[in-house]
């Protein structure tokens, strides 16, 4: 969906000024690194030249970048270039299915209480608003350390922390087009609710949430990772961004590749999501649109 | 005007309720006897009994949140059955701290996001608006922890400008105080930066259009008179609004610059407190933090429509 939304508004166009040149090559650094990066976390398994991240030795331990580890080693002479992907595999893996459940449950929550109004509208947002108003960090903390550190867990925390934010973004959207002329149109031309609603308002609405599902990526990812990095993620045998960094911290003196090669894949990734997402609210002019 | 004040402090006082007692409930997620967990599996009959008590366990929730809400406005917040150590000694050297991390931060972030964004505002396309705007946009990107990597390596492993040795009170001397406080603090405030920064830049750009501002200049007055006497005004509402909400978000950062700099402030003891499976300690900081945090966010509200008076009758 959002593959082909994106293609939609980076199609082609004749007369664009430089600017606009600058804005359409970055974009296209940020896609092709974005499918760089979710290409070698979906296909690590499968390929070669990914080692097994958990083997030992396999270079010098703490070893910079060299051409047998592209990203070095770490204290145990574990190759860090697999480790990047394969926590990358886990980042991934819980921020994909959180953001695209917050964008259905967010979507459909925000659509329904900015179109039927009234109490339903009360109802939603009062609930969104007071979710909205605690320490997001706190509350997927608490919810992980009752519920237990496990990758079920943690991706029902960091849900449940993207449906109010997108549920906002989609009531204002829903509010803004339930108001349209067309809207209107098919109200007295006998179209009964359902119509209305999934044929006339939520296309409209689709275009916001595809670009917000962007940023909300990018969002759960720096939410994982703080769990992970303070150690309240998914379990120590497994590998994410965060613990790699959490690791990495002790050794900064002796190994900082660790610490910074990690770093660095974490901000280029964020950076490609938050560059796409914005892209696409300028251009598909959406307002009142930011997380 | 009082009636405007008395919904808003009912709805705050709902709020809070409401907050607390899901945070309690939750509590009942976990499997189990929450008094057994508290003793880390090691505890006679007793001990257990003595913490059942405590907690109200035979009430139903309701009834035991009710009397936990109690003991805690009285300055009751419990013990650790662990260590014995109570909520409210562990709060005494912890709040402080982070009190003292979230000020300086917030100090720090308006203290370059004013200027900043009043001359990129005011500069709008310039060379210099581009490289701040980008750079603030890059900044966003920058997850709180990744930052704090980099600036302790740099500025405290290499370069040794900084100590990263825990906690020293300003007591220990302002010098000693700063050299341990300075980095966590630019860390959270890095975080801030970029969010007050567009907003300003945005609103200068929409205030400069005025024609209060074009009167300003016609008669004369100097350009840094206009930007700080008749362009700042208009925008400090936003500017209050986001710093409401950005002062009880910068707790969730907090937590991860504590950790990451060894400062045992209030996200540490969260941290640890969770770490060491003390559950009844996690759940009273817990639904007292976001107690705290939707109180700071109405006040920040009520204070807004004191200053404008036009909210109040909307």
């Amino acid at each position: 969906m959002t593959d082909a939304a994106t293609t939609a508004v980076t199609g082609s166009r004749p007369d664009v000024a430089p600017r606009q040149r600058r804005h359409n090559v970055a974009l296209w650094v940020s896609l092709v690194w974005l499918v760089l990066v979710i290409a070698s976390a979906v296909l690590a398994p499968w390929l070669g030249f990914i080692d097994d991240p958990h083997k030992p030795l396999s270079g010098p331990p703490e070893e910079g970048p060299s051409w047998s580890n592209w990203f070095g080693t770490d204290q145990l002479g574990r190759d860090m270039f697999a480790r990047s992907v394969w926590g990358g595999r886990l980042s991934l893996s819980i921020a994909g299915p959180a953001v695209g459940i917050g964008i259905v449950v967010g979507g459909l929550l925000g659509v329904v209480a900015g179109y039927f109004g009234r109490w339903v509208d009360l109802g939603v947002s009062s609930l969104v608003n007071v979710a909205l108003a605690l320490p997001a960090l706190v509350f997927a903390l608490f919810i992980v350390t009752m519920l237990g550190q496990s990758y079920l867990n943690v991706t029902i925390a960091v849900t449940i922390l993207t449906i109010p934010a997108i549920a906002r973004i989609a009531r204002a959207q829903a509010l803004r087009f339930a108001a349209r002329e067309f809207v209107t149109v098919a109200d007295m031309m006998g179209a009964r609710w359902p119509r209305l609603l999934f044929r006339e308002v939520m296309p409209n609405v689709v275009p916001a949430l595809a670009s917000i599902a962007f940023l909300a990526m990018g969002i759960v990812i720096i939410a994982e990772g703080s769990l992970s990095f303070i150690g309240v993620s998914v379990g120590s045998p497994s590998i994410t961004w965060g613990n790699i960094l959490s690791s990495g911290k002790g050794r900064l003196e002796d190994a900082p590749h660790i610490a910074l090669i990690t770093g660095g894949v974490m901000f280029c990734t964020l950076m490609a999501l938050n560059f796409v997402g914005d892209e696409m609210l300028r251009r598909l002019d959406v307002r009142e649109a930011r997380i | 005007m009082l009636r405007f004040f008395g919904t808003r402090l009912a709805q705050l006082a709902l709020v809070v309720l409401a907050v607390t007692l899901l945070f309690y409930w939750m509590l009942n997620l976990l499997p189990g006897n929450p008094c057994v967990a508290a003793f880390g599996g090691a505890a006679t009959e007793e001990q257990i009994a003595e913490c059942e008590r405590d907690r109200n366990l035979d009430d139903p929730v309701i009834v035991q949140w009710a009397k936990w809400g109690g003991d805690v406005l009285t300055g009751d917040f419990g013990k650790s059955y662990l260590t014995g150590r109570s909520f409210g000694e562990a709060l005494n050297t912890a709040l402080p701290r982070t009190l003292l991390l979230l000020a300086y931060s917030q100090v720090l972030a308006l203290g370059a996001a004013i200027p900043l964004g009043l001359w990129t505002g005011y500069k709008q396309n310039s060379v210099g608006d581009k490289i701040a705007s980008g750079g603030a946009f890059a900044l966003l990107s920058v997850p709180v922890f990744v930052l704090g990597l980099v600036l302790i390596l740099v500025f405290a492993v290499r370069l040794d400008w900084f100590d990263l040795s825990g906690y020293q009170p300003i007591s220990e001397g302002l010098g000693a105080h700063f050299r341990v406080m300075f980095l966590p603090s630019i860390t959270l405030a890095a975080g801030l930066l970029p969010i007050y920064l567009r907003l300003l830049r945005t609103d200068v750009i929409g205030t400069l259009q005025e024609d209060f501002v074009g009167t300003a200049r016609a008669k004369g007055l100097p350009v840094r008179h206009v930007l700080i006497r008749h362009v700042l005004r208009p925008s400090s509402f936003t500017l209050l609004t986001i710093f409401g909400i950005q002062a009880a978000q910068a707790v969730n950062g907090a937590i991860v610059v504590e950790f990451l700099f060894d400062l045992d402030g209030v996200g540490s003891l969260l941290v640890s407190w969770v770490a060491a499976r003390e559950f009844l300690l996690v759940q009273t900081l817990v639904a007292l933090i976001a107690a705290v945090f939707v109180t700071v966010t109405t006040m920040v509200d009520l204070l807004y429509s004191v200053l404008d008076p036009r909210i109040r009758r909307k």
